[in-house]
């Protein structure tokens, strides 16, 4: 039984990430913003990469999952505020997140997972735009008008609920997506899909003629990946904004942020997406003080300078380092 | 009605498909020779663009004597980020050189913005129209067309006519056969990759002659996606796959456009783009080596 539980015991620095983050937060409430900021990078890269780290395939597109899913809660809150379901809205909001982010995924899936490298890239790319113009094109949910909610989530639960909902619990949600994600993440490495994924990252086509199904793997990967994606859209900008634009949801920055995090804090590895969204959150924050509007151009050049010095990252640097030692067990 | 609508649009759509498959030459070219999918094509199309409108507006250069300039700048950034990331790239997992493409795009669009604001802005040329009764072409379209045209013949007579041309083509069939004929296969790499950007923000400049008010920094994303649903329309290694790849996507997308906007309750602007995207799916789920290839 200890054995067994010791594979997992990684998680232990994740969720003490998580704990003293969630804590400063609790303890200073004038730094709830930047502290609920930083969960939802911490959220982001770690879904992202259980996708992006474990197989080697980037997804230009994956800003459109956290789209959907934010247009799942907003759904449900929009139409059915008046159906007296109370605090029922948000589960089902949260339960549409997954459906609509899985529907996604396995629609794009079913294309770009058959391709390789490059051309999987191509697909991707368009995901976002592609979705966001299907919205306002076919004017689905108000197109381009968009949807405000607060008035309907305040009619569902009261003015109470709604705002403490909105100031507290969509941002301990995002805490709750980050943890479920790590802890994917961890069960996945640690399991059949992690070894698959591993050795189709390093071989394709060694894994193929091992036997291992890698269309299976990645399909299992792209998709944890997309419904993660899709409750942190639902919480952290549906349920804590109210509202939802098809041009601010489908935005690729997002994506591009969701790269810089996980190779700030190296691709692949358990704790990176934890250390990138830290390194990025925090530089970013004091960044928009000191050169507001000149994030992108500072860490996109620090993309490249990355993936030509350092491509393991931080946490992947830090792995070596610590080689044989006892901290070998906790660092991943 | 509608047959003289579609007609002149289908018109319409050949003019800008000629260039749309110019603006693709160059992400064919570099696929075709490096193997690097650069991401961040339509960011080079968007430094094209500025360069047409700011020499128009401070120098009043016409467009078409800003495609030199365009081609000088565009090399010069192609050799520049080759040989400081792409080359380093290059023997390294497809991710690294996905990334690099990418950041090297957004590094473009942040400096534009910094440099020239994220407003959109236009420059009006003012060439006469030509009429033809079911449809009205301004000359600016029929000049940046014939310029395409011009250029993807100069790209395919000095692929073929000229020793540089050839030995890139070598380098396309067989890097290591080329390197023992005593092909300095580096070089090659370098001066594809800068080719294939100084055509692609050369197409840039054209391309201003279709948007009148649409330059932006940002203005870039969409083109990516059209590039690559032409590249692999054309076969995505193939620089004239892509200038015919061009052709027909022009056709579909405007065809499309007058479609859409027959059915009621549809942003035809929107939709044709959604079409543009669902279309790359299926060519890319039903051949993607291209439709246009024989082989």
């Amino acid at each position: 039984m200890m054995r067994h539980l010791q594979k997992y015991s990684p998680i232990l620095p994740v969720l003490l990430a998580y704990g003293v983050l969630l804590g400063i937060g609790l303890a200073y409430p004038g730094k709830w913003q930047l502290i609920a900021q930083l969960a939802f990078y911490c959220a982001l890269g770690q879904a992202f990469n259980l996708f992006m780290g474990m197989t080697g395939y980037v997804d230009f597109g994956y800003v459109a999952f956290l789209g959907v899913g934010t247009y799942g809660m907003a759904v449900s809150i929009y139409f059915l505020y008046d159906k007296g379901l109370g605090i029922g809205l948000i589960f089902i909001g949260l339960a549409l997140a997954a459906v609509f982010s899985t529907g996604l995924s396995l629609a794009v899936g079913a294309v770009a997972l058959r391709l390789r490298g490059a051309y999987f890239a191509i697909a991707t790319i368009g995901v976002n735009e592609g979705f966001r113009y299907f919205v306002e094109g076919a004017r689905i949910w108000n197109g381009a008008d968009g949807m405000i909610f607060s008035r309907h989530l305040r009619k569902a639960v009261g003015r109470e609920t709604a705002m403490t909902l909105s100031t507290q619990w969509a941002d301990i949600l995002v805490f709750g997506v980050a943890v479920l994600a790590a802890i994917l993440t961890l069960v996945y490495m640690r399991n059949k899909v992690g070894y698959a994924l591993t050795a189709l990252r390093e071989d394709e086509d060694a894994a193929k003629v091992m036997g291992i199904n890698v269309t299976k793997f990645k399909i299992i990967a792209f998709i944890t990946s997309a419904v993660l994606a899709g409750l942190l859209g639902a919480s952290a900008w549906a349920l804590k904004l109210t509202y939802v634009y098809p041009e601010d949801v489908f935005e690729i920055h997002y994506t591009v942020e969701a790269i810089i995090i996980v190779l700030l804090g190296g691709a692949g590895t358990l704790l990176g997406p934890i250390v990138g969204a830290l390194i990025y959150g925090a530089s970013k924050y004091f960044l928009a003080i000191v050169l507001p509007g000149f994030q992108l151009l500072i860490f996109a050049p620090i993309i490249i300078v990355i993936i030509v010095l350092f491509p393991e990252g931080t946490v992947g640097i830090l792995k070596k380092k610590i080689r044989g030692t006892a901290l070998e067990k906790f660092i991943i | 009605m509608i047959f003289e609508q579609l007609s002149g649009n289908l018109l319409q759509g050949v003019i800008l498909g000629g260039v749309y498959g110019m603006a693709t030459m160059g992400l064919s070219l570099i696929f075709g020779v490096l193997k690097v999918v650069n991401v961040g094509h339509g960011a080079f199309i968007m430094v094209g663009a500025y360069v047409a409108l700011i020499l128009f507006q401070t120098l009043g250069i016409a467009p078409p004597l800003a495609v030199p300039v365009a081609l000088i700048l565009g090399m010069a950034l192609g050799m520049l980020f080759y040989y400081t990331a792409i080359k380093k790239l290059l023997k390294g997992p497809e991710l690294a050189s996905l990334l690099a493409t990418f950041s090297i795009g957004v590094i473009l669009e942040e400096v534009c913005k910094q440099l020239f604001t994220s407003e959109a802005r236009g420059y009006h040329w003012g060439l006469d129209k030509l009429d033809l009764g079911f449809t009205v072409l301004p000359y600016s379209k029929l000049i940046a067309f014939g310029g395409s045209i011009l250029v993807g013949l100069l790209l395919y007579l000095w692929f073929h006519k000229t020793r540089a041309g050839m030995a890139m083509r070598s380098v396309v069939e067989d890097d290591e056969g080329a390197g023992v004929c005593g092909i300095n296969v580096d070089w090659e790499y370098a001066l594809s990759f800068s080719i294939g950007i100084g055509l692609t923000v050369v197409s840039g400049v054209l391309l201003t002659m279709f948007i009148p008010v649409g330059i932006n920094p940002y203005m870039g994303g969409s083109y990516t996606l059209k590039a690559f649903v032409i590249a692999v329309l054309g076969g995505l290694a193939s620089p004239y796959g892509a200038f015919f790849g061009g052709l027909v996507f022009g056709l579909i997308e405007n065809g499309s456009y007058t479609l859409f906007a027959q059915i009621p309750g549809l942003e035809p602007f929107a939709m044709t783009r959604f079409f543009s995207f669902v279309m790359l799916l299926v060519i890319l789920l039903i051949r993607p080596t291209g439709l246009l290839r024989t082989k």
